[in-house]
Order: structure tokens, then sequence, then C-alpha cells
């Protein structure tokens, strides 16, 4: 039951000792607490003057007001504890992240990665105090006060003896069949729960065919429906919860009933009753606790888990090759690369070599492998076989800083952060001059966008201000191509697929100056650009099905030649 | 002092928590009358208990003197489990019929919209959002209305049952457990309400920021900054790290704080018990039997007070729900019976269109003149933003032209209604497909679709092999694992529904964006193939497959500012000759 994971976090034993004594202490002040109380009643009920109780009254108060204070005290500690265990995690998790980069939240996807970083965290440190104090708490106050239970009356303390397996016996049993009951209904519950929001972001489809009026009925139906599964499976879910309660007020009444017959028959008198009275509903209080609050730190076990297995997952890799500013001599090889996203795949194949200031053009139509070309190339991805081999060095991948520092990356859509114009051109060279910067915006056609904008280049722009189209947001990495005077190697990743051709024609204009003197890779779809390519690569199903120049290739009347032509629209329509 | 609570305010002008209230009464009633006999058993179990102890310890000869308060035990023991069992299925249901209803409700105030919807709201994920509001709504009913009513409840009954015996002790009990209903509520809501405010808005701040930098990594990356922004991050994370720190701190201090009263609230009854029911001198009364009694009752039912004020507390997290919500407008309807029929051949004709949104300050339209006559295929190019998509949006009369008329037979289109989708048919850049079977998806065009038609349309389009393949066939959710549309495939999906719906009109909003050249020409070389009976508006912003149109348009700063045939064009035009020429890679 306890989870291990939590033995990696810092002082945890110390914690966990230190908790205990706390319990121990508050075990001690419940029984003073009941001790006392059960003493003033028994004494007002002897006819003992009231005057006389104040002692046990003030004692009462005492433990009263120290136990719930110690249970004060603890929660505050342990939830500072939590929260800097959990801001230790956050960092060391965000570090992994903004080291691995792109891999990793490929994997995890962004939102999830998020949520993770965020809630998750929070989730965890939840997790941490409440698993912590509850678990201790129930693993020392019921014994205590057993004990005390035994000592004052020992038929009581057999019987609360023996009902506490009952109850976790009955709530395993219980939370079993709630499983099996909510797995059986898993697949329609699902796709129920899924159904509103599914409808909303088809409501454009089904207004087009004009159901949309006639759908809100379905809505209900299916909400409806949604309600009776999700009764059916609590009927049976919350019956653990009850037999919880019952077992626990049904033992405090079988007490009750007990001591009173005993009494009765003057077996026992009424100081130890009253006491052990007062004692049972604590003897139970822990594990009800602990039993409240069990579905809410399941998702911080869950988060925590998965957070440690990020953390613990890649090794961070140290950079190691030494390279200097790409020259006209360079080259970069790629000696039989193989790369496969699963073992069951066909691997990608890949055997060339880029050299100096070239402009190579890499086209192939979707699933052709320009991606993952793009991203073994960047040194995202780890290669299954084969070697690089740049400016002579030998390597197996090129996750390495001083290959990195040399590339500027322009994506499909680059990324706009929620900034200023200034942050977002100067991302690359943050101590670049104004003048400079505006030199920038020049060179790539940017002036309308700067003219336009309130402060200038202090304007904030990015999806939370100012949404920039397409072309704009492909000037700004532009810019920053441009400013970045030390990095001579430009990679493309279809950088016009989704923009309207003539803005693509524009931009084609700005783009071509900032290619001369540098290594280009542009990968793309889009045919026109490899007239301007010193040599094309053509994929074709993860494998180069040629390469050469454009006059070469459409001499051989092969692949590329076919591309073309289909284009067209030519020859062979389906 | 109520002003300062936030979700009071929201909830004078609300029609989204208040209404439900008084539908399904009974059962709320029900719930709520539920809810306290839980926390009266739990009560009375001590009470009788502490009465039968006390009165068993004067040995009474007769044992049928306890009887009863031995039955009265076990039956409050079985009760309490019983009706807490019985109280959270009865609230549960109550809170998902609610749920129904509101469902359709936000359904209903969506629909007026929904073509435009996408581009209304493009921040974030507004209809997951909306979704999630309504679960918040569940949450205020489930985790702060019930209980307090049942607090009150409660309280009430105490104050009453206490007055009977003794009227200042009964004002004591209104005053000590009101501090603990109304001041300590009151009192959290005011402190913590503003640094819940401030928590919620960091949050909001750094999810932003996180997801921002997070879809940026790649640029981090390059640029070798990564471990600053994991410092930047750690410095905007460190605001709501205080004042977390500052509310759970808060929140600590209280419960305390309300624990104290209620241990002054057990030491009134024990010197209210010891003066008023205790013997004097060592002179026992039977009005002894009840001290323990008065005493133990009130131990399990203080948990239904100590809630309360982390309950209320907790209200303001809701608020923002509810301001969404109530922001849409209401929009009730019924299935609408329109008289108005079109009868075949079907012209369109756009007169002088004009065309502003209404906080726009640019005419987006600017007199836009236009024939289209039955079967005509008629393509419309343009820059992002050139008003293409809008001018469909005015053909299938979403939109109302600001000036201007476009009629199909002289009828008004914006008059036609959801009748409209027997005339005019859409696919759009992202045709979306439903989570649920490829039949379901498929009689979405015609519900009455025989399963002989559905495979026909299915071979139209060149999905039959490809469908028949799959285990479960027609019957295969779209959605499940390994068997996840392409782009050109769910191209394909969306045309055989509309050859399902089989409408004479077909818009085609830039169907074939972000598609590779190839699948591009082959999706246009069906689309053209099966749509040849029909008339054809195709919007684009490339040339590709231009060449199967009667007519082409280039709409520039909302006017026509090209027109004819492709052979024309591209026999006079030069602008046309240079962009074809690109398309075709040459």
């Amino acid at each position: 039951m306890f989870d291990k994971g939590l033995l990696t976090l810092t002082d945890i034993k110390k914690t966990m000792r230190g908790l205990v004594g706390l319990y121990i202490l508050q075990a001690f002040l419940i029984v003073g607490q009941a001790v006392s109380l059960g003493l003033v009643i028994t004494h007002l009920w002897n006819g003992k003057p009231l005057k006389e109780q104040f002692i046990y009254i003030i004692g009462f108060m005492i433990s009263f007001a120290g136990r719930e204070g110690l249970q004060w005290w603890s929660n505050r500690w342990l939830d500072d504890y939590a929260r800097v265990e959990a801001k230790k995690l956050r960092k060391t998790l965000l570090e992994k992240v903004f080291i691995l980069g792109p891999e990793l939240v490929q994997k995890q996807g962004t939102g999830h990665m998020v949520t993770l970083t965020l809630d998750g965290i929070s989730e965890v440190e939840d997790y941490i105090q409440l698993t912590l104090s509850k678990m201790i708490s129930m693993m020392i106050v019921p014994i205590v006060v057993l004990a005390m239970a035994f000592y004052l009356d020992w038929v009581s303390g057999v019987i609360l003896f023996f009902i506490y397996p009952l109850i976790v016996l009955f709530m395993i049993i219980l939370g079993y069949a709630a499983k099996a009951k909510a797995d059986k209904q898993f697949v329609s519950f699902q796709r129920l729960s899924n159904h509103f929001i599914d409808s909303l972001r088809g409501i454009d489809t089904l207004k087009y065919f004009g159901l949309s009026k006639r759908y809100a009925n379905s809505i209900y139906k299916t909400s409806e429906r949604f309600r009776k599964t999700t009764m059916s499976v609590l009927r049976v879910a919350i019956l653990s919860t009850f037999a919880l309660d019952f077992f626990t007020t049904l033992s405090i009444a079988v007490v009750a009933v007990f001591l009173g017959l005993r009494l009765i028959n003057g077996e026992i008198t009424l100081f130890p009753a009253l006491t052990v009275l007062i004692l049972s509903p604590e003897y139970f209080l822990p594990i009800r606790a602990f039993a409240n609050d069990y579905h809410a730190t399941l998702n911080g076990k869950n988060s925590f888990h998965s957070i440690q297995e990020i953390i613990n997952s890649a090794e961070v890799k140290e950079s190691k090759l030494e390279l200097h500013q790409w020259q006209p001599t360079d080259s970069l090889k790629l000696d039989n690369i193989e790369f496969a996203y699963d073992d069951n795949a066909e691997p990608v194949k890949f055997n060339t070599e880029f050299t100096g200031y070239q402009k190579v053009g890499i086209i192939g139509m979707s699933g052709a492998g320009k991606t993952t070309l793009i991203n073994l190339l960047s040194g995202f991805l780890p290669l299954k076989n084969g070697k690089f081999e740049i400016q002579g060095k030998e390597t197996t991948d090129l996750n390495e800083d001083a290959w990195r520092n040399q590339i500027i990356y322009i994506p499909q859509s680059p990324y706009i952060f929620d900034n200023t114009l200034r942050y977002n051109i100067a991302f690359h060279t943050p101590d670049a001059s104004d003048e400079e910067i505006i030199e920038a915006i020049k060179a790539v056609g940017l002036e309308d966008l700067l003219e336009e904008l309130p402060d200038k280049l202090d304007t904030l722009i990015g999806n939370g201000q100012r949404t920039l189209s397409g072309g704009q947001a492909q000037r700004i990495a532009l810019a920053r191509a441009f400013l970045d005077k030390q990095r001579k190697v430009l990679i493309f990743d279809e950088p016009t697929a989704h923009l309207d051709i003539e803005t693509e024609l524009e931009l084609k204009e700005r783009m071509l100056p900032l290619m001369k003197d540098r290594l280009v890779i542009f990968a793309t779809h889009r045919l026109h650009w490899m007239k301007d390519m010193d040599k094309i690569v053509v994929l074709k199903d993860g494998k180069i099905a040629e390469e050469g120049q454009y006059d070469e290739l459409l001499a051989h009347q092969a692949y590329f030649y076919e591309l073309l032509n289909r284009a067209k629209g030519g020859e062979k329509n389906v | 002092m109520f002003k300062k609570i936030p979700l009071l305010q929201e909830l004078k002008k609300d029609t989204w928590v208040k209404p439900f209230l008084k539908k399904y009464k009974k059962t709320l009633v029900l719930a709520i009358f539920l809810g306290i006999l839980t926390f009266f058993c739990a009560g009375a179990l001590m009470f009788n208990s502490g009465y039968l102890i006390s009165r068993s310890a004067t040995r009474p000869e007769n044992i049928l003197l306890v009887y009863v308060p031995i039955v009265l035990t076990r039956a409050f023991g079985v009760g309490r489990p019983v009706f807490h069992y019985l109280e959270r299925l009865t609230s549960h249901n109550w809170v998902f019929k609610m749920t129904s209803d509101l469902r359709v409700k936000l359904y209903k105030a969506l629909e007026k919209d929904a073509v435009f919807f996408k581009s209304k709201y493009q921040l974030g994920d507004v209809l997951g959002l909306l979704s999630e509001d309504i679960n918040h709504i569940q949450n205020l009913y489930l985790r702060t209305i019930f209980p307090t009513f049942v607090a009150w409840g409660l309280y009430v009954f105490i104050v009453i049952g206490v007055g009977i015996f003794s009227i200042w002790m009964g004002l004591l009990m209104l005053l000590m457990i009101g501090i603990m209903l109304v001041a300590f509520p009151i009192w959290s809501v005011i402190v913590n309400g503003a640094r819940q405010e401030y928590e919620k808005k960091i949050k909001n701040e750094l999810y932003l920021d996180l997801t921002d930098n997070i879809v940026g990594i790649t640029d981090w990356i390059f640029a070798q900054r990564g471990r600053d922004y994991v410092k930047l991050h750690e410095q905007n994370e460190e605001k709501l790290i205080d004042v977390q720190e500052k509310l759970h701190h808060f929140d600590q201090i209280r419960d305390y704080l309300l624990q104290l009263v209620f241990m002054l609230v057990v030491v009134s009854l024990i010197l209210w018990g010891g003066t008023y029911l205790g013997g004097s001198n060592g002179v026992y009364t039977g009005l002894a039997n009840w001290i323990a009694a008065f005493v133990l009752c009130l131990f399990p039912v203080v948990d239904a007070f100590a809630v309360i004020p982390a309950a209320s507390q907790e209200t303001n997290v809701y608020k923002d729900s509810l301001v969404r919500l109530n922001r849409l407008q209401d929009n009730s309807f019924e299935e609408e019976k329109s008289e108005i029929k079109l009868i075949a051949p079907y012209d369109i004709k756009l007169d002088n269109v004009h065309f502003r949104y209404e906080n726009g300050s640019r005419e987006i339209l600017k007199g836009i003149n236009l024939d289209i006559s039955s079967g005509d295929k008629l393509a419309i190019l343009g820059r992002s933003g050139s008003g293409k998509s809008t001018l469909a949006n005015l053909i299938r009369g979403d939109r109302v032209a600001t000036e201007g008329t476009i009629t199909i037979n002289d009828i008004d289109v914006s008059k036609v209604g959801d009748q409209i989708s027997n005339y005019i048919g859409v696919i759009h850049q992202t045709p979306y497909l439903f989570n649920t079977t490829i039949l379901n998806n498929l009689r979405i065009g015609n519900e009455e679709a025989t399963i002989e038609q559905v495979w026909q349309v299915l071979e139209r389009v060149g999905l039959k092999d490809m469908v028949k393949a799959l285990p479960q066939g027609l019957e295969t959710m779209v959605d499940e694992a390994g068997m996840r549309f392409s782009g050109g495939e769910r191209h394909r999906m969306a045309l055989a529904r509309i050859l399902l719906k089989d409408a004479p009109i077909i818009i085609l909003d830039e169907p074939t964006v972000g598609l590779d050249p190839l699948t591009e020409q082959e999706v246009i070389s069906i689309f053209n193939r099966e749509l040849k009976d029909k008339t054809l508006i195709w919007i684009t912003h490339h040339l590709q497959g231009v060449e199967a149109m009667d007519q082409v348009i280039f709409i520039e700063d909302g006017t026509i500012e090209m027109q004819g045939s492709p052979d024309y064009l591209r026999k006079t035009n030069e602008r046309y000759q240079k962009l074809k020429a690109i398309d075709e890679g040459r």
C-alpha cells in the first residue's frame, strides 16, 4: 500500500519520524479528551456539584485544543514540506523538458506536458501531504485508542478489535465489485461522456446538413442515458463508503448496547463505559478520513509516477563534438543512416552528402520521410544504424550544441511567442539594436506590419494578443535568420505549404537572398522551389529515389519528372 | 457585506442555476431531507447511547425500562449509513438530470452561430471550456449548495430542539453555531476571495505562458536558451506559491478556530447540563441521565458545519463559469417548418453585395455582382482574408449582406432557414467526423439511406475497398486505435456524405489546403467527377485543378479583380499565367 516512490523525496524518513511522534502525542490527547469528558459527565451524573468539575472541564479543553492544535500544526508543516518538494520536482521536470526538447513533447503531447507540469505537480503536492498524514495517523491513533479501550473494558476492546479487519475486507471486496462493474460499462461510458463535446465540435457540420435543431433531442437522450449508466455504476461504487459507514455506526451501537446490558448487571461502572463510548468514534476516525481522501490522492499518485518516469527516462546527453563555424569547404555526410519510430516499422534509409553553401531541396509527397530527415538533421532523433560525418568528425546523432548553434530552423508555422515584436524577432540575438531589427524588418518586408502596430517594436503580438497571418509569421522567422549572421545553416520544413500562392510568391523573393552564403536544407512538396536549388534529393517511401540538379532530373524522366507531370493534373489521373 | 461575495452577485441575473432549482423541486427537497436525516441519525445515535448508558448505570430492575433506547440505538446505527447512501444517490441523480437540461441549453445557445463559431472564438478550446463549465456547476451543487442547505436544516433543528428545554441555551446555540455557519464563511470568502482571484489569474497566466513556450520549444533549443526559460518560469511560479501558501495558512487557522468554537459549544452544554440537569449535593435525579446525551450528540454533527466555510470559499472558483455561461445568448427553438420550396433549375444571383462585420471597421466585400446558373462550375480565388469564405457564408444565408441581395430563383437566401441544407451542401477544410461508426457518420447526409446506398457512395469516392477490409466494416468507429483517416480520406468521407444528401449546389471551402500536390490532385479529380451534374462553387487559394471550372473569379480588396474562363485567362492574363506556372512547378 505504501508507495515506494515517496521514499525518493528529500528528508522523507525524518519527516515520517516527526509525524509518528506528533500522532502519538495526538493519540494521547484524544484519550485525555475522552477521559476528562467521561469524568465530568460521570461526576455530574453522580450529583457532584459543578464547581468541583472545573479542573476536569479545563482538562477537556486543553486536550481538545491541544489535539486540534497538533492537527493544525502538522497540516501546516506537511503542507510546507510538500510545497518545497513539489517545487523541486517541477524544476527537475522542466529542465528535463527544455533540454530533451521536441521529441519528449511530441511523445507526451503539448497539452499533457503543460497539465503535468502545472496541475500534475499540485496534485502531487496534495498526494504527498494527504498520504503521509492520513496513513501515519491511521497506523498510530487507532492502536493507542484501542489499548485504552482494552484497559477500560476488555469486552468493548474485543468488539472494536474484530470489527476493523471486517471493514477493510468489505471495502476491498466492494471496491473490486465496483471496479468490475465500471470496467464492464467502460466503453459505452466513455462514448456517452464524450458525446456532448463531440456534438459541440461538429455543430457546424450538423448545421450544414440541416440537422442541428433536431439534434438537441439527441443530446438530451444521450445525456439521460449517460445519467442512467453512471447511476448504475455509482450504486455499486458508493457501497464501499456505505460499508465503512455501516460497520462504524453499527459497532458503536453494539458497543453501547453491550455496555448498557453490563451496566444493568453491575459488571461495569459508568465512567469506563462512558469513556469507551466516547472513544469508539475516535477509533474509526482515521480510517474514515483515509477513505475519504483516497480517490483524491489517486490522481496525484499517477501524476507522481508519470513525472518520475519522465525524469528518470532519458539521460541528458553531453555534447562532445567540437565544430567550427560552417565554411564553404565543409561537408556533412549521411552515411547510410537508418531510423524507425518503432521496431516493427520499415526503417527509413538515407545516404547522401551536403557540402559548403549548397542549397539542397528535399522533395517528396506526404509520408515520404521529409520530416523524419529534418528531425534527424536537427538532432531530435537517434540513429538506428549508420553514422553522420560532419567536418570530418563522426557521430551517431546530431544532438550536439556545437551543431545546433549554427542552425536556423524555419518550420511550416513558425512559433510566435506571446511577447513583443522585438522579442520575437531578436529571439536568437537578444542583444540586437533597434536599428538592426528595423533593417531586418525591411529585409523581409514587414514594414507594413510595423506601421500598423500602435507601439511599434514594443507591441505585444502572438495568439493572446494580436494574431498574425501565416505569411507574417514566416517573415518574422526570416527576420530572425537575417539578424543572426553567425548561423550558417538554414533548415526549412515546408515553410509555405499552407500559404496562398501569391503570398508564397512574395515570400520567395525575400527568402532567396537569405539563402546566399549558407548551407540550405529545404524540405517541401511545392515543386517550383526546386529550380532555385543546387541539389535536389527526391524522397519516396522513406528512401532517396534519386538526386541531382533540376535539369539532370528532368532529363532522367524518372520519379521527379513524373511528379512534375502529375502535379500538372496531367496524364496519370485516378 | 454580501456585495463582496462574487457568486451572489452573479446569481442575481443568472439563468443557468436558479431556474433548475425549481425544476425537479421534489427530488431536490428529498436529497436535502435525506442529508439532514443522515446527520440527525449520527447525532441521535450518540444522544441515545449516552442516555442508554446513563440510564443503565442506575441499574433498573427491569431490562424493559431500557428496551426502547436499545432498539433506537440499533435503528440509528443502521439509519445513518442507509440515509447517507440514499442521499448520495438522490443528489447525484438530481445533478445529472439537471446536467442533461443544461447541456441542451448550452447546445441551443451555440447552435445559432454554429457555422462561424470556430472563427468567432479563435482562442483556445472554448468548446471544451464551456462543457467544463457545466461540470463546475455540478460541483457547485454537490459541494456547496447541498451541504449548505443540510447544515442550515440541522442548525434550525438544534436551535429549536435545545430551545424547547431552555430558551437561553437555545439562543446561545443560535449564536455559536451561527458563528460557524455565517461569520466564518463570510470571513473566509472576503479574506481569501481576493487571494483566490489572484491565484486563478496567475495560474491562468502560467498555463498560457507554459503552453506558449512548450509549443515554441524547438526555438528555445536551437537558441540554446532552455535553462533561461526554466529560470523565468520558476520566478513566475514563485508568485503562485506565495499566494497559495497564504491561502492554505489561512484555511488551517480558520479550521482550527472553528474547532475551538465547537469546543465552547460542548463546554457550554456541560455547564448547562451540570446546572440544570445534574443532581445537587450528592442527590441523584432522573434528569442527570440526559447530560451525557446532550453533550455527546453534537460531536458527529460538527462535521456538517465544519465543511461550510471551505465550501463557501470555493464558490469563487465557480463564478467564472457562471459568468461565461450567462454571457451566451439564450436561444430556444423548436424545429422549424419552412414553407419555402425551391424548384430546379437553381440560379444564384448576387446583386451589389456588401458586407461588414457588426463591429468591424473594414468593409470585407464591396459590391459583388455575380450570376451562377444551374450546373455552373465556379472557382473563387483570393488571398487569405480577402473575404472568400465570407462570400460562401453569405450564399448559404448564414450571414446577411449589409447591402445588396443574394437570391436563389429570386428568393432571398437568408429567408430560407435550415431548409437551405436541402439545396446547398458544404465541404470545408477540415471535415468533421463524429466519434461514432462510419455508417452513422455517412448517414448524417441522409438518415434514411439504405446500406446499399451507403456502399454505393463509398464506391463512388473510392473508399469501398478500404472499408470492406475493416473487420467491422461500416460499424467501425472512426476514431478507434489504428484506424485513423488520412487527410485525403477524410475529404472522401465528407464527399460521400454530401453525395448521400444529394443537394444540387455544392460549396467547397478550401477543401485541399495542406495536402500534397498528388493527393490534392486525386481529391480534386474525384470531386469533379462525382459532382459534375451539380452547381459547384469552389473556393481555393491556388490554381491546382482550376482548368476543370467554367469560370474563375479573383477577389481582391473586396471586389472582383479578374473574371473569365480558365482558358480565356490563360491566354490573356499575365498574372494568371505567372501563378499557374508556379503551381505546376515551372
